[in-house]
């Protein structure tokens, strides 16, 4: 005899903000689309149980100037696409990205220590090839960050760039210039769910509007702590259907640049056999952590390999429509 | 003329020897080659202060080699140019051949003007009011002689006399009592009065009450005992009158042991070097000695009247005051040789009081809630009451305990020193020039504050810390994680040699000359020891299963609690937001609870009973606290919501 067996719903009083990434003409940019997620008020694809409005969003990871340490597999699929900023951002919207993921890594006083106003440049023209949001990150040294983050925050004004990394230390000049020129931040800190909501709050109190403030709560790859990322998202997003309202954002994974890190993702010669076949193993990686992490709340991945965006988005597809 | 004092050592065969002179005093020592500087101090009685326990990391017992030859083991704390005008530290150099030290004058050290010295201020606490009943009683005696009639012996004679008075049956007398009574009964004419210590004697019940005193004459009008509280950083006694209850006087100093360590973990790490337990019992025993002897000038008295004494210190004091090694309180799993101290004459611990008087030690809960905490469960009513209530008394270690008069759940969590102007650049304790109340103008962030004594500053004391913390927070000088904002329009906001700074005064205005100023680093240690406490009192409440918001009444105990702001401890969120009305400091409660089982005799068995009764939580196996702590680093706290609520 068939037996009616009805799912235990949880009901949430909390919901995700909507954060829209980029602005079209009418709303003060030059974007021909623009990215909107969070919105939730259930856990992830849990359809039954409340509303998923927004689907997670894919931007694609790729830098100012041709990257010296990523693994060959990557710069093989990229190939001459990656050497000019223009080519590689077209190359990317053209696979699929929903938003680009702009690194300024020419602007490291270390590498090429490119000026603020040279990376404002690249940032222009960017905006000028392709249709699609920007995020945009310094070279991840504070005291160029603030220069090179506030100079670009000016020169595209008005396009709702999100303006990263924002830490603790030194987030008041990045979101001083997100406030000032209709910015969004990402907020990231060391995986922990009291900092995150921490900083929330800091940015908050500088008056900045919640819904233009992203979090990374820091990824960690497949077998490279995974588990704690995994758990501390889970807790920020427990925390914000339970109403929590500084833990409310939507969340950034930089699945990319954690997963294509590693030994197994690098290393082709003098690894073991058990490993398999190189040209398939990094994407495999990257894959398997971005997949993870969806199901823990993730609403943005970064990511670099063109299989892994082709995947990624059958695989949301799939997740949204049931 | 300074007085010479030599201390030799025996030399072994062969092995050459040094003369050690230290200057200004002239002391001199003989000691081997390769003694360590301060083992030749100590060994001269000469004080060199080593607030870290001889580790080498506070670098503060530095002394000037005027001549000779020593070896210093190279540390970050003695720069190049001290090594080349001649400094060593003496915990961490050795005597090659005859020497000559120079050793810096002890810093005056001022006491911060108490608050609860005047005696009678001190009240008995309540609990005690239906029972007041010392353990220690007089009582004076016109014995009949001896003759070939009545041939009964001395003892059995006192003992006769006794049963008809009191209907004692038998009496405990100590071999040292029993050598002195005949003579005493004789040159007395037989009238005497006994001091008799009824502690464990139970009316109707098998255990005697013990003879501790023997007195010509009628000696019943003076009856005293002393309530001593030992702190790790000073030594507080009371004198009472055993015959009107009342506090006779009181009297304070710090802790000889200050110059071997600042807090409990140094003092164990000394306790483990040559004679390092005997150097600290003795210090102690000295303290207090040289209490007892001020009290005794103070009010004409005799220290041999005094006939008992009841001690409360935190484990650690307690096992170096009656010489048991402490050493495996520092050692996971942290435990400590007993928790109910025996009772101890006077005489064996070396107290300069009648030496057959009984000591009784405050019993512990564990390594780290002490004797202290249970006697400041005992003096403030927390186990009689109905109403769900947290004691807190905060130093260097936080010691928390929530309950009812039904159940008692306690921790211990570890704020480090900078309560106490520990790890803080001008931090400093309440002494004179410590500037003690801070305000901030929000207008121009131009700080007004008070300094004890009213000289001009040298430092900041906890209570400034506090201040000055909430002070910079309201007024947006930090932000909420501590950071300073240095965009702010005014020249106390800087980049200082050690990073961010604020200055709260001006060279101009100080004692040293230099500028007196609070760093962000400084703020991060002051905002972790908040958190510690903070995160304590959350894990303690969510292991019960209750809210902050649940707690009836917030009883502050402790030396330091009550110089504490409530207002500022609760914007920094060092004390949770609830309504000021629930908070009531208390003053010492280590010291009141010792003065209540001095009086109440069966306020020991109920502090043992107390004791017992609380249950110890181990946040360092709690896997909640680390989760609060994180929660904690944050102005007020990052739980927003819950504060709000």
């Amino acid at each position: 005899m068939p037996v009616t067996v009805e799912l235990p719903k949880e009901k949430w009083n909390g919901k995700v903000r909507e954060i829209t990434l980029g602005a079209t003409p009418a709303q003060g940019g030059t974007r021909t689309s623009t990215v909107t997620v969070g919105g939730e008020t259930t856990l992830p694809f849990l359809h039954f149980e409340g509303s998923i409005p927004h689907r997670p969003a894919l931007a694609v990871e790729m830098q100012d100037v041709p990257p010296q340490d990523w693994s060959t597999t990557l710069l093989e699929a990229w190939d001459t696409a990656a050497s000019d900023p223009v080519s590689w951002a077209k190359k990317a919207v053209e696979l699929g990205a929903d938003a680009l993921a702009v690194k300024l890594r020419g602007t490291h006083p270390e590498r090429q220590n490119r000026s603020a106003a040279e990376a404002a440049e690249t940032v222009k023209a960017i905006l000028g090839a392709v249709g699609v949001p920007l995020i945009v990150y310094g070279p991840e040294v504070a005291e160029k960050d603030n220069e090179v983050l506030v100079a670009v925050a000016e020169a595209a004004a008005g396009e709702r760039l999100a303006l990263g990394n924002c830490e603790d230390k030194n987030y008041r000049t990045i979101v001083a210039g997100a406030l000032a020129h209709g910015h969004l931040v990402v907020a990231k800190t060391p995986i922990d769910v009291n900092l995150a909501k921490q900083l929330n709050i800091l940015i908050s109190d500088m008056g900045l509007p919640l819904d233009r403030v992203l979090m990374d709560p820091t990824t960690g790859a497949l077998g490279y702590g995974i588990e704690y990322t995994y758990s501390v998202m889970e807790r920020l997003r427990l925390a914000a259907l339970m109403g929590d309202s500084m833990t409310q954002q939507p969340m950034i994974c930089t699945v990319g640049e954690e997963s294509w890190r590693q030994k197994e993702s690098k290393v082709k010669d003098g690894v073991p056999s058990l490993w398999g076949d190189f040209a398939g193993r990094g994407p495999l990686w990257e894959m398997a952590t971005a997949m993870a992490l969806l199901q823990s709340g993730a609403d943005i991945l970064v990511l670099r390999h063109p299989k892994t965006i082709k995947t990624m988005r059958e695989t949301i597809d799939k997740l949204m429509s049931s | 003329m300074q007085e010479e004092k030599t201390v030799t050592k025996e030399a072994r065969p062969g092995n050459s020897k040094a003369i050690v002179i230290f200057k200004p005093f002239g002391t001199v020592a003989n000691v081997e080659v390769g003694t360590l500087l301060l083992d030749a101090a100590q060994l001269a009685g000469v004080e060199v202060n080593s607030p870290c326990g001889a580790q080498g990391r506070c670098g503060r017992c530095k002394v000037l080699v005027e001549y000779g030859e020593v070896a210093r083991r190279s540390n970050p704390k003695l720069s190049s140019a001290d090594e080349s005008q001649g400094y060593a530290l003496a915990c961490q150099t050795v005597i090659k051949g005859d020497v000559v030290l120079v050793v810096p004058t002890k810093e005056e050290i001022q006491r911060r003007p108490a608050i609860e010295t005047a005696a009678e201020k001190i009240a008995l606490p309540f609990v005690c009011d239906w029972r007041r009943e010392p353990a220690i009683q007089k009582l004076y005696l016109e014995i009949p002689p001896p003759s070939l009639a009545d041939n009964t012996n001395d003892l059995d004679r006192l003992k006769r006399e006794l049963a008809k008075r009191l209907g004692i049956k038998d009496l405990v007398v100590s071999l040292p009592m029993l050598r002195g009574l005949s003579r005493t009964l004789r040159e007395a004419d037989w009238r005497v009065t006994v001091v008799l210590d009824m502690r464990n004697w139970l009316p109707g019940g098998s255990i005697p009450p013990r003879l501790i005193g023997l007195l010509p004459d009628d000696e019943t009008s003076t009856n005293l005992g002393l309530a001593v509280d030992i702190g790790t950083t000073s030594v507080v006694v009371y004198l009472v009158d055993f015959i009107t209850g009342k506090v006779v006087d009181t009297a304070s100093a710090y802790n000889a042991q200050v110059s071997c360590g600042e807090d409990v973990i140094s003092r164990i790490i000394y306790s483990q070097r040559r004679d390092g337990l005997n150097h600290l019992q003795r210090l102690v025993i000295k303290t207090i000695n040289d209490l007892i002897t001020e009290l005794a000038g103070h009010n004409h008295i005799h220290a041999d009247d005094i006939n008992e004494v009841s001690v409360a210190g935190n484990t650690t004091m307690t096992h170096v005051f009656l010489g048991l090694d402490p050493k495996y309180i520092r050692e996971e799993p942290y435990i400590p040789t007993m928790t109910v101290p025996p009772r101890v004459s006077a005489g064996d611990l070396g107290l300069a009081i009648n030496p057959n008087a009984s000591v009784y030690c405050m019993p512990a809960v564990g390594s780290y809630v002490g004797g202290d905490i249970t006697s400041g469960v005992l003096s403030s009513g927390l186990f009689q009451t109905d109403r769900l209530t947290l004691f807190i008394d905060v130093g260097t270690n936080g010691e928390m305990v929530l309950g009812t008069k039904d159940w008692l759940i306690t921790c211990a969590c570890s704020a480090g020193p900078a309560f106490e102007g520990g790890g803080v650049r001008h931090g400093m304790r309440a002494a004179a020039g410590a500037i003690e109340d801070i305000w901030i103008s929000p207008q121009n962030y131009e700080p007004t504050y008070r300094v004890i004594n009213n000289i001009s500053p040298a430092g900041i004391c906890g209570s400034g810390l506090i201040d000055l913390l909430a002070e910079m927070f309201v007024t947006g000088v930090i932000d909420k994680a501590g950071k300073i904002r240095r965009e702010l329009p005014t020249p106390r906001v800087r980049m200082g040699d050690h990073g961010p700074e604020y200055i709260v005064a001006w060279a101009a205005e100080t004692a040293s000359g230099n500028n007196i100023v609070i760093t962000e680093a400084d703020i991060n240690n002051l905002i972790r020891a908040k958190a510690a406490v903070y995160a304590g009192l959350s894990v303690l409440c969510n292991s019960v299963g209750a809210k902050l918001a649940d707690v009836e009444q917030i009883l502050i105990g402790g030396a330091f609690g009550q110089y504490i702001n409530v207002e500022k401890a609760i914007q920094i969120g060092l004390l949770p937001d609830l309504p000021w009305e629930k908070f009531h400091y208390l003053g010492n409660t280590s010291a009141l609870g010792a003065y209540t089982a001095l009086l109440c005799k069966d306020m020991r068995a109920a502090v043992v009973d107390i004791a017992r009764k609380m249950t110890y939580l181990e946040l360092s196996a709690d896997n909640s606290f680390m989760n609060e702590y994180t929660s904690a680093l944050f102005m007020p706290h990052t739980n927003l919501e819950a504060s709000l609520r």
